[in-house]
């Protein structure tokens, strides 16, 4: 039976990475392509002749946006604010996640409800910046980090990974030690959640690094800008001209320069604006294991 | 539940701790502030105040203009010549709606929205309020040049006045002498490939369809493929309101897509549900299916097509400038078409915009104090001098003037000693790359597209067939805006949807009855209702 | 593992019967937790929620939301009496049914990579299939148009060598949806299985030690013991995905969109961007929004008690 069992365990090895081969294969496509995209001709991209590796090797794209002496700027802003707002983002939303999932917490549905209640329902734009502006945070880093610093989304999501993985039994015993809940939530439940941590700071972070329409409405101070608004500015910039554009607006001599570089620069951004976000994932995936003290809780 | 309660009342007390937090503010009566004002302008001329004032502005940002103004040089220029300063703040074009919209409801709005793309409905919702000032008597008393501008021009007064009989914005012009501009889009043929296959310029819609039949048939390029696109572009837009005039409808121009004044009955009719037009769909469906226009027409992006242009495989194009936008290898390939005579006899050039391009780009507030000042001096921007000052920027420093009497920008612009563009190494002198602005707009100063030699030269080719009326956008009470975008949002839309269907075959020509029953329903009758209230009461303005 | 737990010890249940001020006053720290977020909600959402009504009134931003007129039921009228209301809404909801349909590749997958024996295998396949989640869809329109060109397009040089005939992708209504649903599962798969990934860590090993000791295969052990242990997170993440049903990304439908192919992509969220854009009409777009909220609050009640009737998992 044993050894049975050992075959059929072999054969699903086999046949699981090779499943999860193909998707990767699949999945690998589009990446090469924009990089391969990022520094062939344009016209050969969109024509179809590049299909896989550079055509006509260029790297006018990434010199156009490097050359915006801003990008650096946006960077730096844009680190700060992911970093700042991620751990705020952690400081609200973790404790809050864990009290909801207790069984003794009261009057639970009626806080589930009106938490669940602003996914569903918002007042809308110009509400919400009378709010801030009165709170004196326009034009400061405080309009990019905390409004969206928590959603239902990520409490409940958080909350249910509590109930599955934090016994109740661990808690009760420790109460039963006379541990307080703040001693137990630092102690015992989040070296328990590391994974959970992991992925809404990733989730939260990544949201904070794309988001560019926040700082549009909210920053008019242009040094605070972070990278996203300074990417798309260089790519819209490169976008006009061509057959479309609006009349009285542009200089003959820049139209067939522009429509030449959008395309380049339409795929360096993608590459400029996520290669930080792709280095930094491999160093949260070391949080993707078990906490350390789950093993050690016994019936 | 207590508990219940308990967190009721903690909701509670939060609200009443940030609403006790928000304060009012009171503006200081400013009967006083307006007497000084008065005091301070000058006669007239530059400078416009004794003393310096500042004003504050919100500009639209164009992607391709600098991040302040305030550094700009014309800017900086200007301000020495009139004693205002401006304080600009920026709105990014792409959120341009939603700060606008938050300075007004927030009540910190600007003097003066510049370049701020107000919308119509806008400018006679705040205008009636009060909230944007009434312009009419201002512009005379203030307003020099404009005032010459609109007695001249009469059409462009009609335009910009509202039904409640105001201005509340200045216009962006485009000079009359100037059809180039005016035109925009224009059509283009291969020369090469017409003496290649011994044709004349197509003066009729069977000549034309006979020219693209031949390159399609014909290994013009001579690289043994069929590779020769007959007929591209980004949009068939730009193709059907060429042939438009051919076949008898459109005969207002660009701004009015849909309606027009029958030439015959003097009444105006709703030209999507005539038979012309269906003839006009029949012939590019004809083209169409014979594959005489690029398949991918409808999905392809701007990148491709200029591949494709720059690669000399197109044979027809409509755009503003062959040689700018397919380079000027292959670009220069092509010559300004001819209208085409229709199969009724119809020649007409129909694709061109009216002088009035837009409103909305400059729209004084009830916030301003020096509302005299203001206007003198937007008014400058619409004089030969102030025009030159805020496209080329200043004599020596950006621009010079060449022997022959034409200026252009000065070498070190041109070309940038750090590898700028032109458009990059303009970014700090000028801010009209991107359009919006307020002013007008004249060949002799404006270095676009439109300005271009082939370009001009094709615009005059097109001259002589112009349509007599060309109408600006016509301007609605607010209750007649709010039933136009619902009924435009069905009928215009189906339009073109059934347009392209009708075009490219999906849908077969037997369905036109169905096709003019389905519009009649959806409001046709309301939608020209009120059309034709706006024409009438745009005659009498 | 919860459900394990549920039954387990009477003393909990028991407890549980005397909820008292007593109780409250032990835990009071727990309340002290929730604090921080309730009191953002409250800034941050329900100060600003009396925006809500600009839905039933006529815009004026120079007199606020409290000061603008009221239009009734205007605004939603109009968009019911559109002509292509009915459409409009048949195409939302047919592209998110579709999208649900797919509700559980994510889960396979995850499954399918815990299962990865080979270390940095595991490692590459994880960080490589999230990366497309940061290609924008700009983009990713922009590489379908190259793909699928009927001309120029890598697939129909493919369909065409095959003897096949060129297909009208991007023109054609019939393969709209399955080109929007299917890019978009390309791009967020791998980014989908994170949070099961992070679920799958949390189930307890001595639930596998046990079961090999019992003889259990590994297909068996996934069935058995994995599925149940992230069974709350699968239900906590479909419950709250149809919370958001009616809101599709609507710039990648947009830029999909051209005249031929609107019998099927047309779609509520693009009608209010280029109605909207026409007039600026901020009311309209909050009416729309309205409605949109009303069908999710709805389908998220029904399908969280169904969800607590058939499984002990639900949101409350």
């Amino acid at each position: 039976m044993n050894k049975q069992r050992g075959l059929s365990d072999k054969a699903f090895d086999k046949l699981n990475t090779f499943f999860v081969f193909l998707i990767v294969i699949v999945i690998i496509y589009p990446l090469i392509f924009v990089i391969s995209a990022s520094i062939s001709d344009p016209a050969a991209v969109s024509s179809g002749e590049m299909w896989l590796w550079p055509v006509d090797i260029t790297f006018e794209g990434f010199k156009l946006v490097f050359n915006n002496d801003a990008i650096w700027l946006g960077y730096r802003n844009t680190i700060f604010y992911t970093i700042l707002g991620t751990i705020i983002h952690l400081v609200i939303l973790l404790p809050c996640a864990y009290a909801l999932s207790r069984k003794e917490m009261m009057a639970k549905k009626l806080i589930l409800w009106f938490i669940l209640f602003t996914m569903l329902f918002n007042g809308g734009l110009i509400p919400t910046y009378l709010v801030i502006k009165s709170l004196g945070m326009v034009d400061t880093i405080w309009a990019i980090v905390i409004p969206n610093v928590v959603g239902a989304w990520s409490i409940l999501v958080a909350r249910a990974f509590f109930q599955q993985s934090i016994p109740d039994q661990l808690v009760e015993a420790s109460k039963i030690d006379g541990a307080s809940d703040f001693y137990i939530f630092r102690k015992i439940v989040l070296p328990l959640s590391l994974p959970i941590i992991a992925v809404m700071a990733l989730f939260h972070a990544v949201s904070l690094w794309n988001q560019y329409f926040t700082a549009l409405i909210y920053l008019s101070d242009s040094n605070l800008y972070p990278l996203q608004l300074i990417l798309r500015e260089i790519l819209i910039v490169n976008e006009i001209g061509g057959e479309g554009m609006e009349g009285g607006a542009g200089l003959a001599e820049s139209l067939v320069n522009q429509v030449k570089t959008a395309g380049l620069v339409k795929y360096a951004v993608i590459i400029v604006s996520s290669l930080p976000l792709l280095i930094v994932y491999p160093f949260l995936q070391r949080f993707f294991v078990k906490g350390v003290l789950i093993g050690s809780v016994k019936e | 539940m207590k508990l219940n309660k308990l967190f009721l009342l903690f909701v509670t007390t939060i609200f009443l701790v940030l609403a006790a937090c928000s304060d009012d503010e009171s503006k200081e009566n400013s009967e006083e502030a307006a007497k000084k004002a008065e005091e301070n302008l000058t006669e007239s001329g530059l400078p416009i105040v004794e003393e310096p004032i500042s004003l504050h502005f919100m500009a639209g940002k164009a992607p391709t203009t600098a991040s302040d103004y305030n550094e700009v040089t014309v800017w900086k220029k200007y301000q020495d010549m009139t004693n205002i300063e401006i304080e600009w703040e920026m709105m990014p074009k792409e959120g341009l709606e939603e700060k606008r919209n938050l300075a007004l409801a927030s009540g910190s709005y600007p003097d003066v929205f510049y370049t701020g793309y107000m919308p119509n409905n806008d400018l006679i919702k705040y205008g009636e309020q009060g909230v944007f000032l009434k312009l009419n008597d201002l512009i005379e008393e203030h307003m020099p040049n404009l005032t010459k501008i609109l007695e001249e021009y009469p059409d462009i007064k009609k335009g910009i006045t509202f039904p409640d009989g105001n201005i509340y914005a200045l216009p962006t012009i485009y000079d009359p002498e100037f059809p180039s501009l005016l035109i925009g889009s224009k059509p283009w043929i291969r020369e090469d490939w017409l003496e290649q296959l011994g044709m004349e310029i197509p003066e009729t819609t069977d000549e034309f369809y006979e020219y693209l039949k031949a390159v399609k048939e014909t290994d013009l390029n001579e690289n043994g493929e069929a590779d020769e696109i007959p007929f591209g572009g980004t949009s068939i837009g730009g193709l059907r309101q060429f042939l438009a005039g051919s076949f008898g409808i459109n005969h207002n121009g660009r701004q009015h897509l849909y309606t027009d004044i029958d030439p015959e009955s003097k009444e105006m009719r709703f030209f999507p549900i005539s038979d012309n037009y269906k003839e006009l769909l029949e012939y590019m469906n004809k083209l169409y299916s014979e594959g005489l226009i690029h398949e991918s027409i409808y999905t392809i992006d701007a990148t491709q097509s200029y591949a494709l242009g720059s690669e000399g495989l197109y044979g027809g194009a409509v755009v503003t400038s062959a040689e700018t936008t397919y380079g000027t290898e292959a670009g220069g390939n092509f010559v300004g078409m001819l209208p085409l005579e229709g199969p009724d006899g119809h020649r007409k050039y129909t694709d061109i915009g009216s002088p009035l391009a837009h409103m909305g780009g400059f729209v004084v507030t009830n916030a301003n104090e020096n509302v005299a000042a203001t206007l003198r001096w937007m008014d400058y921007f619409y004089s030969d001098e102030g025009t030159k000052l805020f496209f080329m920027g200043v004599e020596g420093e950006t621009y010079e003037e060449k022997e022959d009497g034409t200026i252009d920008y000065v070498d070190e612009i041109k070309n940038n000693p750090d590898g700028l563009t032109l458009e990059q190494a303009l970014k700090d002198h000028i801010t009209w790359l991107g359009g919006g602005y307020p002013g007008i707009v004249k060949e002799d100063f404006f270095k676009g597209a439109e300005s271009y030699p082939s370009s001009l030269e094709a615009a005059e080719k097109l001259e002589p067939y112009i349509i007599e009326e060309i109408l600006p956008k016509f301007t609605y009470t607010q209750d007649e805006s709010k039933r136009m975008a619902a009924l435009s949002a069905d009928i215009e839309k189906y339009v073109d949807e059934m347009q392209d269907k009708f075009i490219t075959g999906n849908i077969s020509f037997s369905e036109w009855d169905k096709y003019v029953k389905t519009i009649k329903d959806m409001g046709l009758e309301e939608y020209m209702e009120i059309e034709k209230a706006a024409y009438e009461r745009y005659l009498s303005n | 593992m919860r459900q394990k737990k549920a039954g387990g010890n009477p003393a909990i249940k028991k407890n549980r019967l005397h909820l008292t001020k007593k109780n409250f006053l032990k835990s009071w720290q727990l309340y002290v937790f929730l604090l921080p977020a309730l009191t953002y909600f409250i800034i941050f959402h329900y100060i600003p929620m009396y925006g809500v009504q600009i839905a039933f009134k006529d815009f004026y931003a120079t007199e606020g939301i409290l000061g603008s007129p009221w239009a009734g039921f205007d605004h939603f009228t109009r968009f019911f009496d559109s002509y292509y209301f009915w459409r409009l809404l048949k195409n939302t909801l047919i592209i998110n049914l579709y999208q649900l349909l797919l509700f559980p590749l994510p889960i396979i997958f995850a499954l399918m990579l815990n299962e990865l024996r080979n270390g940095p295998f595991k490692k590459w396949s994880q960080t490589l299939t999230y990366a497309p989640h940061f290609i924008s869809v700009v983009v990713v329109v922009g590489m379908l148009v190259a793909f699928l060109d009927p001309i120029t397009g890598l697939l129909n040089h493919v369909i065409m060598a095959l003897g096949g005939e060129s297909v009208p992708f991007l023109t054609d209504p019939d393969w709209f949806r399955h080109i929007y649903v299917w890019s978009g599962e390309w791009q967020s798969l791998g980014w989908g299985t994170i949070i099961y990934l992070a679920a799958l860590a949390g189930v307890n090993p001595e639930l596998h030690e046990a079961a090999k000791v019992d003889g259990a295969t590994r297909l068996q052990r996934i069935m058995n013991i994995n599925i149940p242990s992230i069974l709350p997170t699968i239900v906590v993440l479909f419950i709250l995905n149809i919370g958001k049903f009616m809101s599709i990304g609507f710039e990648k439908v947009l830029l999909m969109q051209n005249t031929l192919n609107s019998e099927t992509s047309d779609i509520i969220q693009t009608f209010v961007y280029q109605t909207g854009l026409l007039e600026g009409q901020y009311s309209f777009a909050a009416a729309i929004g309205l409605f949109d909220s009303v069908i999710n609050i709805i389908l998220l009640v029904t399908i969280n008690q169904i969800a607590r009737k058939t499984s002990e998992n639900s949101l409350w």
